[in-house]
């Protein structure tokens, strides 16, 4: 680097040393055919779920199997794919293919795979049943809200807020009184999304949970995000006779936003 | 953070409290002894302001390396931070986050925890610094809005379409500050031509050009995903592989992931997000459309596969207002990487990451006589988050920002993919009348995560 002498000049900057040859970029690794993915992305749904059921397919086979028919399987890749969901290894790759899947049968496998599973298996098919937002599993979800297992328990919860509706929210209104931590605050937040979901239909009673999601024995992020609905919402009750919401013609116009009006 | 605990520690009462208390005074001048000597030249420009310790933002970090290291440094220059503990699943990068950390604030008090879990637990933490990779970022960011803390995290920010909404929809409902490292809008050059395409010097705003590169290219140079050669996991107190893998879908352990190549691989990498997530995020800005995406998607050029393989693409996006947003990894005029192009009815401007600013001939008058990158924009923009932590305002690469960026990015790459012109609707959260690409807005996470988020239509 060239030294500086003064503010304003500069000596002359010495020779640039002669650069380095840079290093040599490593070849692409050689991909053993067995692991190359190429071949099986290529092919039609019939063909990867044949590849399914086939009992001489590899685990790889199968992994990138589900993966295509993420995007390309129909209403028969879902039994084979199911069945798949108590696989150690797999089971992640059959809910890949299932979730985004928009046939009904895919609900239906969830929900008949909940009672047989345990552990991280369970929790998964918990979690793509709450993505899928089944509101059939809801009675079963609330039952795993008691869960010996509290990883169990917390997924059931949060699965429940995704849900959403009156009956999950009756369900985690009931885990709210019920349950500590660490399914508490999971609940709690899961009793947010399910008020942001309730809300929309039936606003006075999206404003009771909120209402409930701001006491004080709530999460403080949790309480402080249903204090701002609150507020958004319009002046708490014993202010409303001195800043009254719109009303008639007037709360036609307002274009504030206020959820209150 | 500190000004949490109120009214009364405003700044200019904690430097009134200082002056008049010998409890507090002390403290101080040591905090300021120390920031002011940052050592060789390492870290970032030192922020020296009427800051006491006790207004303070206290800060964490998760999956701090490369990257998250030179963020790192910066904020360490900032007399307003604090920084206080580091989460990682390799023992190597906790040990080294902590040895900068002590050695800069000449302590031995940075916590090192394995799980992030711990870290997010901790009520003194007011915000962090997530340098994880791609992978966990989404995700990442989802736990620290649920756990009240401001993030900045470096991009991309997610993995998908649906985890772009899932993350800028907790951060807006936990009322989160939130800064992704697109620390572009924080350089001149760029500001400068955001700002040219904004003041209307372009006249009517006809195309914004992104420079994305790498990301096509590079994903899955061996197909849609493969496997290398399962290898023995290590001791998990030293890598723990089944957190670094996260999400993703399973896969056998191979120690090449962690240490080089993990972005050929579809399951680790976010598609065009490499660099789009800087491009398309100042061609949204300039063209002021950053609440929403484009409408329409049109991979141009034979060379798309369907596979991942492709060395030159181009794809044509339109906004509803008819802007075009052109995604596309050719012909820029060599300033350097992360190029953007704006074009109007009445001139352009180019420039790049060499800092220097071409433009059309009737806007030549307005370029300043001497461009170049003079400053690493990582440290502005690390000082707007803080400055944006204390006033609770959004910073320029904030959460919806971020998620808008992120949605047309991804987009435009399952356009390339299916290798066909798509429709989205961005009310609804959807492509229109196309169900694959439908079905590619979303990544399944691999069982124990979750993201808890109302799911966009199915």
């Amino acid at each position: 680097m060239a030294q500086q002498t003064t503010g304003t000049t500069q000596a002359s900057p010495q020779p640039a040393a002669p650069k380095p040859a840079p290093p040599k970029r490593p070849p692409l690794p050689t991909i053993p055919p067995e692991l190359d993915a190429l071949s099986i992305w290529k092919m039609g749904a019939p063909a990867l779920v044949a590849m399914l059921k086939d009992p001489k397919s590899t685990l790889f086979q199968k992994a990138i199997a589900c993966k295509k028919l993420s995007i390309s399987g129909g209403k028969d890749a879902i039994p084979p794919m199911a069945a798949l969901l108590s696989h150690p290894q797999l089971s992640c790759y059959a809910r890949f293919g299932m979730e985004p899947n928009p046939d009904p049968s895919v609900d239906d496998a969830f929900r008949a795979a909940l009672p047989k599973l345990s552990g991280k298996l369970q929790i998964g098919v918990i979690n793509s049943i709450g993505v899928r937002r089944d509101a059939k599993a809801v009675g079963a979800l609330a039952k795993l809200l008691e869960h010996s297992d509290t990883d169990i328990a917390q997924s059931a919860a949060a699965s429940l807020g995704m849900i959403g509706g009156h009956e999950a929210s009756r369900a985690l209104q009931a885990a709210l009184r019920q349950t500590q931590s660490p399914v508490f605050p999971v609940a709690a937040r899961a009793m947010l999304l399910c008020a942001e979901d309730v809300i929309v239909k039936d606003r006075a009673h999206g404003l009771t949970l909120y209402r409930e999601l701001s006491a004080e024995t709530m999460p403080k992020p949790v309480r402080l995000a249903a204090l701002r609905i609150l507020n958004a919402a319009g002046p708490a009750p014993e202010y409303t006779n001195r800043w009254p919401a719109p009303t008639g013609e007037a709360a036609k116009q307002d274009k504030s936003g206020f959820l209150g009006r | 953070m500190a000004e949490k605990h109120g009214d009364v520690t405003r700044r200019g009462f904690g430097k009134t409290l200082a002056a008049a208390t010998a409890a507090v005074g002390p403290a101080a001048t040591a905090a300021s002894a120390q920031i002011a000597t940052p050592g060789p030249g390492q870290f970032g420009p030192v922020v020296v302001g009427n800051y006491r310790p006790v207004d303070q933002i206290v800060m964490g970090g998760i999956g701090i390396r490369s990257r998250g290291m030179a963020d790192l440094r910066m904020l360490l220059g900032d007399e307003r931070v604090k920084f206080v503990g580091i989460a990682d699943v390799r023992e190597d990068a906790r040990e080294a986050v902590k040895s900068t950390v002590d050695g800069y604030y000449k302590t031995n008090e940075c916590k090192m925890y394995r799980d992030a879990a711990e870290i997010l637990a901790r009520p003194d933490i007011d915000a962090l610094l997530i340098a994880t990779s791609d992978r966990w970022h989404g995700l990442m960011a989802m736990w620290a809005a649920q756990s009240g803390k401001d993030i900045y995290i470096e991009k991309p920010g997610a993995m998908s379409i649906n985890e772009s909404y899932a993350m800028a929809d907790n951060v807006n409902r936990y009322g989160i500050v939130y800064q992704s490292g697109a620390q572009r809008k924080n350089q001149y050059a760029f500001e400068f031509a955001v700002g040219l395409a904004r003041s209307g010097k372009l006249g009517r705003l006809t195309a914004v050009h992104a420079d994305t590169a790498i990301g096509l290219g590079t994903v899955d140079e061996g197909g849609h995903s493969w496997w290398p050669e399962e290898k023995p996991e290590p001791d998990s107190l030293v890598f723990d592989w089944d957190k670094w893998l996260g999400p993703c879908l399973w896969r056998p352990y191979n120690s090449n992931y962690k240490d080089r190549g993990r972005g050929l691989f579809w399951d680790f990498h976010a598609g065009l997000l490499e660099w789009a997530s800087h491009t398309v995020a100042m061609a949204q800005w300039a063209a002021d459309m950053e609440h929403t995406q484009p409408v329409e998607y049109i991979p141009e050029g034979p060379n798309f596969r369907g596979d991942g393989l492709i060395e030159r693409y181009t794809i044509r996006c339109r906004y509803a207002n008819g802007i075009q947003l052109i995604l596309r990894n050719h012909s820029w005029r060599l300033l350097g990487s992360c190029s953007n192009l704006f074009e109007g009815t009445e001139g352009w401007v180019e420039v790049g990451d060499s800092g220097r600013i071409e433009v059309s001939d009737n806007l030549k008058s307005l370029v300043p006589k001497k461009t170049g990158r003079a400053y690493d924009p990582t440290a502005e923009h690390l000082r707007e988050f803080v400055s944006c932590i204390r006033s609770r305002t959004p910073p320029r690469a904030n959460a919806i920002a971020t998620c808008n960026t992120h949605v047309a990015s991804h987009a435009a790459w399952i356009a390339s993919q299916l290798n066909r012109r798509l429709e989205w609707d961005p009310e609804k959260r959807m492509f229109i009348n196309d169900e694959e690409a439908n079905r590619m807005r979303s990544r399944a996470y691999r069982e124990p995560w979750r993201a808890e988020a109302l799911a966009t239509s199915m």
